[in-house]
């Protein structure tokens, strides 16, 4: 065999693979793709990341089950619910091709800080709980157009319904407004004061701690006491919120205790303990899968996720994912077509007909916001709308 | 400014700040005993503390089987179980100071190196044990179970005086009060004072330097134990970087009253303690750290060794 014979068959040879690469690809890409899920799957806050997840697994579950054209795989991206976490994880997440969309983040904070990564890479995220007002503000800094959505409502509409919620019932509303100074506690806050304006409570006092593990709370307990609050609101983190409420109920306080959709997770009881948690007022962006789900689901849901019990957000989550299921149905499968499809599509929603989004990423007409009450065992029950 | 919180809660606030204050006592001692002898920081004091929390967790927990929500222990029962986690927590943090004695200064010591190698190591250590606390609980809260009820003695002045509060504050002034007691009258704490003063003239003096030296950093870890486990009584909470704000609060008792000096340690805890607790009152929580600064900076500028740094400097650890 002379050189110009092997210089041939050599360039053949690697014409067949080079091409027989272009065709496993192609083949590849039309059968399979991935969704990520970005959340807290360690750290303080790793219960609203965990439940959530649970709820993506179930759905991914249920869509792989029925045999469609495109799978769809899973990778989990923990970002501890930290901004400067989620910065540092999210450009891996971008760099992979095989990704198509992005469930997540589960937190404000986190997802601002994913912002960058994921714009440049036009990785379209739909989250089932970031409540930040400005992730969807044009003119915000961290505004995370065009490729933020969410499938909650944001802090002007959980910040009064948690005023509404909070003294619902009460007579004369005396309220002590605590926050935990991180952009999700200020941001809800600041939406909760005129709130509690309209639903004609007095604002007794207000408190902005900045809580670690081993935060004394005693003298917001007895700034809580010296000012015959009735009720105290406190926008913050579910950890945090049961070692609040712990020591309030140790310092000999009695009224209501509220908080919003960052206490409303298993982790608040487990803080407080069940005696101090009893009858805390919850409120979260979403409506419990317990309560819309057939047996037949929840089985599945067990199946799936390995949870026995569906936890916070879980219902969102399910919404969240089924926007890029939906799509993927369509054969939408690069992130530019998923781009288009999530923008101007309609959704099927776990409870009940359709939704689509905003310009901006909220969904049109707004999310519903959920009342809950913590009891005896611990557990959260639904009450209804707040 | 909220004064009035004053008018109601001057007293409980006072409580409170006390029993905190105390227990910044008890870690600044590690701090302290340490800085005695060697003149140098133990940075992974704040770690000794966190070992600390999580051992009485696993007494509180996984020995006796409560949960965060069984019934309350009483009687005999409760006195067992509390005084056996308060013993496990001070051995368990006694002797991660003695192995970082070992592994991070005493090998480095031999050597003759930098002090500032020995700083750097102990700060590695600190790490070290910090980050493996996180891998091992996956960076989640762990909690204690209330063992003891926390019911009231009765309220003194708007006070409330409750059985946890009493009980730190009690029990940590016995513990400080035994202690340096025990570094001045007894033999071995004559040797570690003398080994304060100058290293060299006990040396001569046939002081076995690497046993003193052992021995300061396993009291010194025995009290920040002990206060990992009033800690837990109080708050209930853990995580691997407890140890973090507690530990940096600890020092800066230390350096507020004279490090070094044990009863610098102890005026400064508690001063650290009620203002804490008062700036958080009265000028709002956010703003806690700020005032603790700012008034430990106007202390150094005037008394650059701390408060207490020379007025009671012959009683030097």
């Amino acid at each position: 065999m002379n050189k110009n014979s092997t210089r041939v068959l050599g360039a053949a040879a690697a014409a067949f693979l080079a091409l027989g690469t272009l065709t496993a690809t192609s083949a590849h890409a039309a059968t399979t793709v991935t969704i990520a899920f970005q959340g807290p799957l360690t750290g303080d806050a790793a219960q609203a990341g965990q439940d959530e997840l649970a709820g993506f697994k179930y759905a991914l579950a249920v869509y792989n089950a029925s045999k469609p054209a495109v799978k769809v795989n899973m990778i989990q991206v923990d970002d501890q619910g930290s901004g400067s976490v989620a910065a540092t994880v999210a450009p891996g997440v971008a760099k992979n091709k095989a990704v198509i969309g992005l469930v997540g983040s589960a937190y404000s904070g986190a997802s601002a800080n994913s912002f960058p990564s994921y714009i440049a890479a036009g990785l379209t995220m739909v989250s089932p709980s970031a409540s930040r007002v400005t992730l969807t503000t044009p003119q915000a800094p961290d505004f995370g157009g065009p490729v933020f959505h969410r499938v909650v409502g944001n802090d002007s509409v959980q910040g009064p319904a948690l005023a509404r919620y909070a003294t619902k019932g009460v007579t004369a509303p005396a309220v002590y407004l605590v926050d935990d100074q991180s952009p999700y506690g200020a941001g809800l806050a600041q939406y909760t004061a005129p709130g509690l304006t309209k639903v004609k409570a007095t604002t007794v006092g207000t408190d902005h701690i900045l809580p670690t593990t081993g935060t004394d709370w005693s003298a917001t307990t007895a700034k809580v006491l010296a000012s015959k609050a009735n009720v105290v609101i406190y926008c913050g983190y579910d950890v945090d919120a049961g070692a609040f409420v712990k020591s309030l109920r140790d310092g000999g306080y009695t009224g209501v205790f509220a908080s919003g959709d960052g206490s409303a997770t298993a982790s608040f009881a487990k803080a407080a303990g069940n005696a101090a948690a009893k009858d805390a007022r919850l409120t979260e962006g979403d409506t419990p899968f317990d309560n819309v789900a057939t047996a037949a689901q929840k089985k599945a849901f067990t199946a799936a996720s390995g949870v026995k019990v569906a936890g916070g957000y879980v219902t969102n989550t399910i919404n969240a994912l089924n926007v890029f299921l939906t799509c993927i149905k369509q054969g939408k499968t690069t992130r530019a077509a998923i781009a288009t499809c999530v923008s101007t599509g309609k959704f099927p929603n776990f409870t009940g007909g359709t939704f689509s989004f905003e310009a901006w990423g909220d969904v049109k007409g707004g999310a519903p916001i959920g009342a809950y009450k913590v009891d005896a065992t611990g557990a959260i029950i639904y009450v209804g709308q707040a | 400014m909220n004064f009035s919180v004053l008018t109601s809660q001057f007293w409980s606030l006072c409580l409170s700040g006390l029993s905190l204050g105390l227990i910044y006592v008890l870690i600044s001692l590690g701090y302290t005993m340490v800085y005695g002898v060697l003149r140098l920081i133990n940075f992974a004091n704040s770690e000794i503390f966190m070992v600390g929390t999580f051992a009485t967790v696993w007494v509180e927990t996984g020995l006796t089987g409560h949960t965060s929500n069984s019934n309350p222990l009483h009687g005999f029962q409760l006195v067992y179980t509390l005084l056996f986690a308060l013993v496990v927590s001070m051995l368990a943090s006694g002797l991660t100071a003695i192995a970082v004695e070992f592994l991070a200064y005493r090998r480095l010591r031999a050597r003759g190196t930098n002090r500032l190698a020995s700083l750097i190591s102990a700060i590695g250590m600190s790490i070290i044990l910090s980050e493996s606390a996180r891998i091992l609980t996956h960076s989640r809260p762990q909690a204690s179970p209330r063992l003891m009820e926390k019911t009231s003695f009765g309220h003194i002045a708007g006070a409330n005086f409750r059985i946890d509060t009493v009980l730190v504050v009690i029990s940590a002034l016995l513990m400080f009060f035994a202690l340096d007691r025990f570094v001045n009258k007894s033999r071995l704490g004559k040797a570690i004072r003398a080994v304060s003063m100058s290293e060299e003239n006990a040396k001569l003096m046939g002081i076995n330097l690497n046993r003193v030296i052992s021995v300061t950093f396993l009291i010194g870890g025995l009290m920040t134990g002990a206060a990992a486990f009033f800690f837990m009584t109080v708050y209930e909470t853990t995580k691997f970087n407890v140890g973090f704000n507690l530990g940096l609060a600890a020092f800066t008792a230390a350096v507020l009253g004279g490090i070094g000096n044990l009863r610098g340690a102890f005026f400064g805890g508690i001063a650290l303690g009620l203002l804490e607790t008062m700036s958080a009152a009265v000028l709002g929580s956010q703003w806690k750290s700020v005032t603790v600064f700012v008034v430990l900076v106007l202390v150094l500028l005037v008394r650059p060794n701390g408060i207490f740094g020379e007025a009671i400097q012959q009683t030097r650890v």
